[in-house]
């Protein structure tokens, strides 16, 4: 199968970071992860979108800084339910 | 971390304030995202810093699900951006980027995250998250937005709204249906104007805010704790007065933006979907009414070993119960 157009990738790889993400797993950690894995995929867009505006990367070190923000902001939620719940397992979610 | 509880606070608070001004007035969308963001970032601290299991896996909640949607968002904007369909409204990618911001606002068919964080939140956090929170995402849907969709999503969000909470006893998923409900209000006037909108927002708020300051005054946050109360008898009257507003009953404020929104339905010729609007309002105004009832006919109970002193706070009361009765009437007064 030829990939005709780049894009295609990227709709790929998003695609599967969504479904890693909604999918039942036993751990937080991994749904964390396949955040990032979005975040990389939306990156390498961003590159290569950017490419054909002469270069301009300014707008990715911006969406990096934030991205990389909010994967901080899941690790100290993960962080906080460790240590009140003692795991990352979604099975202890019973209150809600 | 116990003794600057305040100052935390302030400093997230501000920035909440803040994030959600940048994200309307960007010149592009990746400001919008930015705003988004940020919105994200500083809302988190406000609403987790108790360290018992509900606060916890509610921030966790919130986390994941608005994460995504604004991941989500982000990448539907390199996708138009890339594509180069900038002014054309109704199309495939406007559906994407909707329904990402749909899934910020918890509006149905995104909004199974929303009763169980409402759950967990204390009743400021609530206030927060029902009013301020939903002000960004609604803009940003005014820019670009899918009519059609748009409107499939309403008709979603108010049944939804109305029949989810028929078999509730928690006092913040009541309202948590509620706000989902008026959510579909609320798009829709997106759809005839801003300035509509923004009416709709301010009363809205105004509403939400007098019963969430007297639920949060009594401490209650459960249907039975209204039966078991020594309370006053007009304490009970501006609960009934600002229960039957926010169901958009006529004398009182809340009837006044429904009012208007159908008056354009009708006159533009949306019949189903003014039919849509009366009966779900109707289901709406049914279970607020069974709640009322109950506490003035049937369980009209004053347990003495329940001692609220509400002698301070009288004022407050007062001046809500005097604008939810009469602002609908002197607004006419107003603008004659």
């Amino acid at each position: 199968m030829l990939i005709y157009d780049i894009r295609f990738l990227f709709i790929y790889m998003f695609f599967v970071g969504n479904l890693i993400f909604v999918s039942k797993n036993k751990h937080l950690l991994v749904v964390l992860l396949s955040l990032e894995f979005i975040v990389l995929s939306i990156f390498f867009f961003f590159l290569v979108l950017l490419m054909f505006i002469d270069y301009d990367m300014y707008m990715l070190m911006v969406f990096l800084v934030f991205s990389v923000c909010e994967g901080s902001l899941g690790l100290s939620i993960l962080v906080s339910m460790i240590r009140s719940h003692g795991n990352d397992y979604f099975q202890s979610f019973s209150m809600l | 971390m116990l003794t600057n509880n305040n100052s935390n606070k302030m400093f997230f608070l501000f920035i909440l304030f803040f994030s959600t001004l940048i994200s309307i007035s960007s010149n592009s969308w990746f400001g919008c995202w930015i705003g988004l963001e940020i919105n994200l970032l500083s809302f988190i601290p406000l609403i987790s810093n108790s360290k018992n299991l509900l606060s916890v896996e509610t921030s966790l909640k919130y986390f994941l699900t608005q994460s995504l949607a604004s991941i989500n968002f982000l990448f539907m904007i390199l996708i138009k951006f890339s594509l180069l369909k900038n002014f054309n409204m109704n199309n495939i990618i406007s559906i994407m980027m909707n329904s990402s911001l749909l899934m910020k606002m918890g509006s149905a068919p995104f909004h199974f995250w929303f009763p169980n964080i409402v759950e967990g939140l204390s009743w400021m956090n609530n206030f927060m998250l029902m009013t301020w929170q939903k002000i960004s995402p609604m803009i940003l849907l005014s820019y670009y937005f899918n009519k059609n969709f748009l409107i499939f999503m309403i008709i979603m969000n108010l049944i939804i709204g109305s029949l989810g909470g028929l078999n509730q006893t928690s006092l913040r998923k009541l309202l948590a249906f509620s706000s989902i409900n008026n959510l579909g209000w609320m798009i829709f006037s997106i759809m005839i104007s801003e300035n509509l909108w923004l009416f709709y927002f301010l009363i809205y708020s105004m509403m939400i805010f007098m019963m969430i300051s007297l639920f949060f005054l009594m401490n209650m946050y459960f249907m039975n704790q209204l039966f078991i109360n020594n309370m006053n008898f007009f304490i009970k009257l501006n609960l009934l007065i600002n229960f039957l507003s926010l169901g958009g009953l006529p004398p009182f404020m809340g009837f006044m933006p429904k009012w208007i929104i159908i008056n354009f339905l009708l006159i533009n010729k949306f019949y189903f979907l003014t039919f849509i609007f009366m009966m779900t309002s109707l289901i709406i105004i049914y279970y607020y009414i069974r709640i009322i009832y109950s506490s003035f006919m049937f369980n009209y109970f004053k347990m003495k070993w329940v001692n609220l002193l509400m002698k301070n706070n009288m004022s407050l009361i007062n001046l809500s119960s005097f604008i939810s009765i009469s602002s609908m009437i002197l607004s006419t007064f107003i603008f004659m």
